[in-house]
């Protein structure tokens, strides 16, 4: 492994139980994530982008979800063959996740300090105990604080000791909270859209992960406020020295906040690039028909290029390359075979047979 | 902008208001309070022109489609259907102002009732409005779906049996059986994926030219309103605080709210980053409790005292190009 790479997949096929057979989600995924770099994953749904994001921390349902081979190594280790408890340590303090919808990842019983400070205990007690202790004693904290804590908690503000709570307003003022003071007193209803997300990425940060996976982080905010996320994870990621895997459906935002661009369709990578590379010169059709779906202008002076037809059903996917049933360049070999992800260009990779074998 | 009752304006409103009143504990003593979901909107909708209304979650852009349909009682104002007052319209007029207008929702799954076929869910304006029968509803119920892209096959399936792209044209072809002047797209695209979106936003343009309808787009992509309308009317709180001809205020926004929607809204140009140079601060206001003056005063680089206690009326800036702002001066 190089020491470049921060996260390496490969050869990923991810598979979900269901009544009519194994329904493979994602199909043979290769890519790198760069430390400190902005990877966004690009796709319509079902394309398999959250299941991939949600295989790299490991928090597959499974079952119904199983790896059915490959391989995902984190600064050099695979995760994939770990157990349950080996994962544990890697998620939350390694590998942080935000998600969409910011009021249902947040327990809305508890104080947002509280949900803040749980996440730093945490991380605390597994940086100073040996890792059997720790299994142990992050447990029992958690524990503790979910019962017998709620107790005390309520009786008095401060169980949280101060040194504590101090870290816990300064997370929010990472994250660019006005009155931390008295955020940390709320309830998650209490706070606005943008400002749970906002909490969501003060408790992934406390942890100092080295990933960020940010499935949809904006997609239930509105523009402004989205502008606002973007802008705040993007400066986020140079100070703490992170890098985000963003898993979004939108192109425009990708091309606004990314480093690098992966383009899913039908659970295969289809092509990976810088994200110059990739919106001066996409490679992969489908890719080309991605671009020329989104409105750029007035009707009266620009086209719309739809793809024809509709994503394959994941029950019954294409044989060879899964795009062809809606591409305009498809070749007869495109029907059989299924082409191998290669490096048409430096840096830039794409799995069709429009650029070689 | 007052309804003159030309012809060239399908539909209009005049200081059109809904209130919602917030409901209280019995004992409470406090005054009745309200959510001013739309406030005093005045709007013209051109006829066979696209006219789009954004604004951000929560502005009362919905609220103003349903309020102008009749769907919910205005609590204030006017609404005109080809310069006839329809604000009061008794049960018999319904029947011909929803002949005239049609409405297609965001969710095809909760708008398009799922025990249903497809050739009876088109079918049930023709029979609820027009009082056709099931057989001479056919003809034109396939007619409809064909404009839309459906076989006659698919007529027969369910909701459930058709993709989300599919189930959005039947919510069309049922826009459109009628023959409607005016059809209110209330965020025609927004649960789909950008390939199926294309396509929607392709066909609605064909059916306009074909049937010459006049549409109310409401949505919260700038980009799909700068695609699809020749209008444009931008909302906040519940007020409208822009109104123009849509290439000209994309181009050249004047309030200072319009300015920072265009700028974060995403463009798939990674050279133009003008999502992370955008400036606005601060959230949308609660509508309970609205600042006073101007609603987007506290956000605003340019506010200053006079915006906190007047509010502002909508001036035309420049030809059809109507901007509330005490200094839209200083925008230009």
């Amino acid at each position: 492994m190089s020491e470049e790479k921060l996260i390496s997949i490969k050869g990923l096929s991810i598979g979900y139980a269901s009544e009519e057979g194994v329904l493979t989600a994602v199909d043979d995924a290769s890519l790198d994530i760069p430390p400190n770099k902005l990877v966004a994953v690009v796709g319509e749904s079902g394309c398999g982008k959250s299941t991939l994001g949600l295989s790299i921390i490991g928090l597959l349902p499974t079952p119904p979800a199983k790896i059915l081979k490959g391989s995902i190594y984190y600064k050099g280790t695979d995760l994939v063959p770990l157990n349950a408890k080996q994962r544990r340590m890697f998620r939350g303090t390694e590998v942080a996740m935000i998600f969409q919808e910011p009021l249902t990842s947040l327990n809305p019983v508890y104080k947002v300090g509280d949900q803040i400070a749980e996440a730093i205990m945490v991380r605390e007690l597994r940086k100073s105990k040996s890792s059997k202790e720790v299994k142990s004693n992050v447990m029992q904290s958690v524990y503790d604080s979910r019962t017998v804590g709620r107790f005390r908690r309520l009786r008095s503000r401060s169980r949280v000791p101060s040194a504590l709570r101090e870290e816990v307003i300064e997370s929010l003022k990472l994250v660019r909270i006005a009155d931390p003071e008295q955020v940390v007193e709320r309830y998650p209803f209490e706070l606005s859209g943008g400002m749970r997300q906002r909490v969501m990425i003060a408790m992934a940060l406390s942890q100092k992960p080295s990933l960020l996976i940010a499935d949809e982080p904006t997609t239930a905010l509105d523009v402004t406020t989205q502008a606002q996320v973007l802008k705040l994870m993007k400066e986020l990621m140079n100070e703490v020295n992170t890098s985000i895997f963003l898993v979004s459906h939108d192109l425009a935002v990708a091309s606004q906040v990314a480093d690098e661009v992966v383009v899913m369709y039908a659970g295969e990578v289809v092509e990976h690039a810088s994200v110059y590379d990739f919106f001066s010169e996409p490679l992969h059709p489908y890719s080309k028909g991605l671009l020329s779906c989104i409105p750029s202008g007035p009707k009266d002076e620009t086209t719309l290029d739809p793809i024809p037809g509709s994503v394959p059903d994941p029950r019954n996917p294409p044989k060879g390359c899964r795009f062809t049933p809606r591409c305009p360049y498809a070749m007869d070999v495109c029907a059989q075979d299924r082409p191998r992800l290669i490096e048409a260009k430096p840096g830039h990779w794409v799995e069709c047979f429009l650029y070689g074998k | 902008m007052v309804n003159d009752g030309m012809s060239d304006t399908v539909m209009s409103t005049e200081e059109l208001s809904k209130y919602y009143p917030i409901r209280k504990s019995f004992l409470s003593r406090s005054p009745a309070r309200y959510v001013r979901a739309v406030d005093r909107v005045s709007l013209q909708l051109p006829r066979r022109k696209t006219t789009a209304v954004v604004g951000e979650s929560g502005c009362g852009k919905t609220t103003l489609a349903l309020t102008m349909t009749l769907l919910i009682p205005p609590t204030s104002g006017r609404v005109y259907l080809e310069g006839k007052e329809i604000t009061n319209a008794s049960h018999g007029n319904w029947r011909k102002v929803y002949q005239s207008i049609q409405m297609v929702f965001q969710d095809p799954d909760s708008s398009l009732d799922p025990r249903f076929r497809v050739k009876d869910i088109v079918a049930e304006p023709l029979r609820g409005v027009l009082h056709l029968d099931r057989g001479s509803a056919n003809s034109l119920v396939l007619e409809s779906l064909g404009a839309v892209g459906l076989s006659e096959e698919q007529s027969l399936r369910r909701p459930a049996q058709l993709s989300g792209g599919q189930k959005q044209r039947v919510a069309i072809a049922r826009a459109i059986v009628t023959k409607p002047k005016l059809i209110i797209l209330d965020e025609p695209t927004s649960a789909l994926d950008a390939s199926v979106q294309a396509q929607i936003l392709k066909l609605l343009i064909n059916l306009q030219a074909t049937y010459d309808l006049s549409y109310m787009l409401i949505t919260h992509n700038i980009a799909v309103a700068h695609y699809l309308s020749d209008n444009i009317a931008v909302m906040y709180t519940g007020n409208l605080v822009e109104y123009g001809p849509t290439k000209e205020v994309v181009k050249k926004p004047r309030h200072p709210y319009t300015i920072a929607l265009i700028s974060s809204s995403p463009i798939p140009n990674p050279w133009k980053k003008n999502l992370l140079s955008t400036e606005i601060k601060g959230e949308v206001p609660s509508a309970i409790n609205p600042p006073t003056g101007c609603r987007f005063h506290p956000r605003c680089p340019y506010a200053e005292k006079l915006c906190s206690e007047v509010a502002p009326e909508l001036e035309e800036v420049s030809q059809g190009h109507f901007v509330a702002c005490h200094f839209v001066s200083k925008t230009a």
